[in-house]
């Protein structure tokens, strides 16, 4: 009886190529690895996503919250052929990319979440995304829309998204846009980026343990910090200082 | 209507100012706006250039091709490039037209192309 | 002209900061004070550049010097672009030297990330000519541009040069807790590694991401007095020797030559003549390296090396913490970040730390005399400032 109430309320799922697993040199030297995910890896990073849903700043706590539930329906087969990849340094999570395949021809992609402050991890990781639709699955375009106006500048102006606004995003309903083929080859000495194969080391390191990220996206330890003089992420160095000063 | 830009030349001693100075800078002596207009020759070649990859907000272009030419005479100029690929001391040609849009006001300024 | 020592010092982290423009002066303001001990001043100098238009905060040095219970001391705001720091510092110096006031407290303060970075790179580019430059949408970075484009045909500076004083500066930052940046990157992976176009994409051809300094808010504070104030407080005697300060044309096009940089030229020499020492005896110096070109070009306008030879020197390893010449060693505009107004105290307020010998892990060894260059416009008002510490 159970069992066929779960048949009916998990969508019929398309079999979908993998994400042949890539790797790129960071602006700091180290190398990430970009790979798909299972869902029986989907536990493991809910944790890592958990936290930003307190960040205030940035969008960050409306993407986390969504990729939060995106990552949820997909463990729990409540949608339709969606896909997750994640970025790894040396094991530890760096950004969280997905998406939605609607049909042999369109793609939509959902979030980009970056875990880990500058050396443009989130550029690489929507790069990834990008090349699965078009260039692996052989889609016609992906749909894509933007939270925080930062996204806005990095996809919708710097690779000139042609705009969908009949058709209404699945996040949010709002107008979509679009990176056609077309766009696509134009960009892709900038959308396909990185090397295969990955190093066998790498992998290996990247499949054996998600990390936690070392320096994630923080909300301030107190937003009346200012008036109370004590230790906080976004930074004032009147700690160090006072421990210089010899005061307590 | 051929558009020109226009440099100012002082009263008394005949330098020539682009951009305008309220005190000319050779001499010192002219009384307030005490200059002719001249319009700047349109011919020269560039000094230097850039592509600029994150134009101000109010334009819509992904990138702004910018340098500064060597006009004919001897002054120089600031404008935008409409140059697929500009390269130093190449020969250029420029046209007035609109160069920025701010709100409701349209901005004229030169624009060179390759000769 | 009375001589002009530094009582005391204070800085915030140059990053992105949540609070509001007047406590980011304060902050530093409060650790002047601590440092040095004193508990009244005569005046208050104020460095800003976008308090009116972008936080909205017109009237600074007046809001700060209450928030610091100072008053009834004088207020003033200093605005002279990216120069506000060291202009403010020169307007304190002349307070104290003239005789007028006894202690004067200086304070760079910014808060550029109250809008987005958008915003904040239109603000700055209101510093260009309005007819001649501002209306072709040209902004900061597109000068520099240019500017680089000319230098790397004269002088053979190449991408490699530049990214060689980009991994220096953060390098140097990553042993200074108040900088903006703590990335250690590496010339591979902003240059050689195949996805150093992704790591490292132009921004105004031929100068790339890491060419340019981040966006920052901060602020710095100098607290200037006279010897008698000194002998009572008991701190290091660091003595501002000189000040040197220049300008050039506002619109680049009309400078005689575009590569050179002759108010940097000329604010240098002025400084050196006034503290009595030349370009070869300056042990640390920090310069304005909003550009990485700029790290390069000023190094031989104010004699440091030759002209046309800075990026030999930066090859040879003359300008790392160590070597001939240490420059950026808190990693520099480029690293440490660019609080615009903020900037030039905080140039100056390294040099202290380095003279007193506080700088840790990046301290320059027997560091006696050390010197500032604060860069205006573009090259456009320059101030440049000698620090020797006596005894």
């Amino acid at each position: 009886m159970s069992v066929d109430l779960e048949k009916i309320l998990r969508p019929v799922e398309t079999p979908l190529p993998e994400f042949p697993p890539k790797f790129m040199t960071l602006s700091n030297g180290q190398e990430m690895v970009v790979r798909q995910v299972d869902r029986d890896e989907i536990p493991d990073i809910l944790p890592f996503v958990e936290p930003l849903m307190h960040v205030e700043r940035d969008f960050y706590h409306i993407v986390a919250a969504r990729v939060y539930a995106e990552l949820l329906s997909y463990y729990t087969h409540r949608v339709q052929d969606e896909y997750v990849f994640i970025a790894q340094v040396a094991g530890e999570i760096a950004a969280i990319v997905n998406g939605r395949i609607v049909n042999a021809d369109i793609g939509m992609s959902y979030h980009t979440l970056s875990l880990r402050r500058g050396l443009r991890v989130g550029a690489h990781a929507f790069a990834a995304k990008m090349e699965y639709h078009i260039d692996i699955l052989k889609q016609k375009e992906v749909l894509i829309v933007a939270e925080s106006p930062i996204g806005f500048r990095r996809w919708m102006i710097e690779y000139n998204l042609e705009k969908r606004f009949h058709i209404a995003h699945e996040l949010g309903g709002c107008p979509s846009w679009s990176l056609t083929r077309d766009l696509f080859d134009k960009a892709r000495n900038t959308l396909v980026v990185g090397r295969r194969p990955v190093p066998e080391h790498l992998l290996t390191k990247a499949k054996v343990g998600i990390l936690s990220p070392s320096d994630p996206p923080k909300p301030p330890a107190d937003l009346l910090a200012a008036t109370r003089s004590m230790l906080d992420n976004t930074g004032t160095s009147l700690i160090d200082m006072k421990r210089k000063l010899g005061g307590n | 209507m051929e558009l020109n830009i226009y440099a100012y030349k002082c009263k008394r001693c005949g330098q020539i100012h682009y951009p305008y100075k309220t005190i000319c800078k050779q001499c010192g002596e002219n009384d307030h706006n005490e200059f002719d207009i001249v319009p700047l020759p349109k011919k020269g070649k560039l000094l230097t250039y850039t592509i600029l990859h994150h134009p101000p907000s109010d334009y819509e272009v992904v990138t702004l091709s910018l340098g500064i030419v060597e006009l004919e005479g001897g002054h120089r100029i600031t404008g935008q490039l409409n140059i697929k690929n500009p390269k130093i001391g190449m020969k250029v040609e420029g046209k007035v037209e609109v160069v920025r849009k701010e709100a409701y006001k349209k901005h004229l300024g030169i624009v060179f192309y390759q000769v | 002209m009375r001589e002009v020592y530094v009582a005391g010092i204070g800085i915030t982290s140059f990053t992105r900061l949540e609070y509001p423009l007047v406590e980011i002066a304060a902050y530093p303001g409060l650790m002047a004070l601590r440092d040095s001990g004193l508990k009244k001043i005569d005046h208050l100098y104020v460095a800003n550049m976008g308090g009116g238009r972008i936080n909205g905060q017109t009237g600074l040095a007046s809001a700060v010097v209450d928030h610091l219970s100072l008053t009834p001391a004088g207020a003033a705001t200093i605005e002279n672009g990216p120069a506000s720091g060291a202009s403010a510092i020169k307007e304190g110096y002349m307070a104290v030297a003239s005789g007028m006031h006894d202690v004067v407290m200086v304070i760079g303060a910014e808060r550029m990330r109250e809008v987005n970075q958008l915003e904040a790179t239109d603000f700055v580019a209101t510093l260009t000519h309005p007819l001649a430059e501002y209306i072709y949408g040209i902004t900061l970075p597109s000068l520099a541009g240019m500017f680089t484009r000319l230098y790397m045909e004269k002088y053979g500076v190449t991408s490699r040069h530049l990214a060689m004083v980009a991994v220096k500066n953060h390098h140097n930052a990553m042993d200074n807790f108040f900088a903006h940046l703590h990335e250690d990157i590496t010339i591979e992976g902003i240059l050689d590694s195949p996805e150093a176009s992704t790591n490292n994409p132009f921004v105004a051809e031929p100068l790339r991401f890491y060419d340019v300094c981040p966006v920052s808010d901060g602020g710095a504070c100098l607290i200037l007095a006279t010897s008698e104030v000194m002998k009572k407080i008991n701190k290091p005697m660091i003595r501002l020797a000189g000040i040197g300060q220049a300008t050039d044309t506002h619109a680049i096009h009309e400078r005689k030559d575009p590569t050179e940089l002759l108010a940097v030229r000329e604010a240098a020499r002025q400084s050196f003549v006034m503290a009595g020492v030349k370009p070869e005896n300056v042990d640390v110096a920090e310069l304005h390296d909003a550009f990485t070109i700029l790290e390069i070009a000023e190094s031989e306008e104010v004699g440091f090396f030759k002209k046309g030879e800075g990026h030999i020197a930066l090859e040879k390893g003359d300008t790392k913490i160590g070597g001939k010449i240490p420059i950026n060693p808190s990693g520099g505009l480029k690293a440490k970040g660019h609080p615009v107004g903020a900037t030039g105290v905080g140039q100056a307020h390294e040099i202290v730390l380095q003279l007193r010998g506080e700088a840790e892990k990046r301290q320059v060894k027997n560091a006696r005399i050390g010197f500032t260059c604060n860069f205006g416009g573009f090259g456009n008002n320059v101030v440049c400032l000698t620090f020797i510490k006596e005894k």
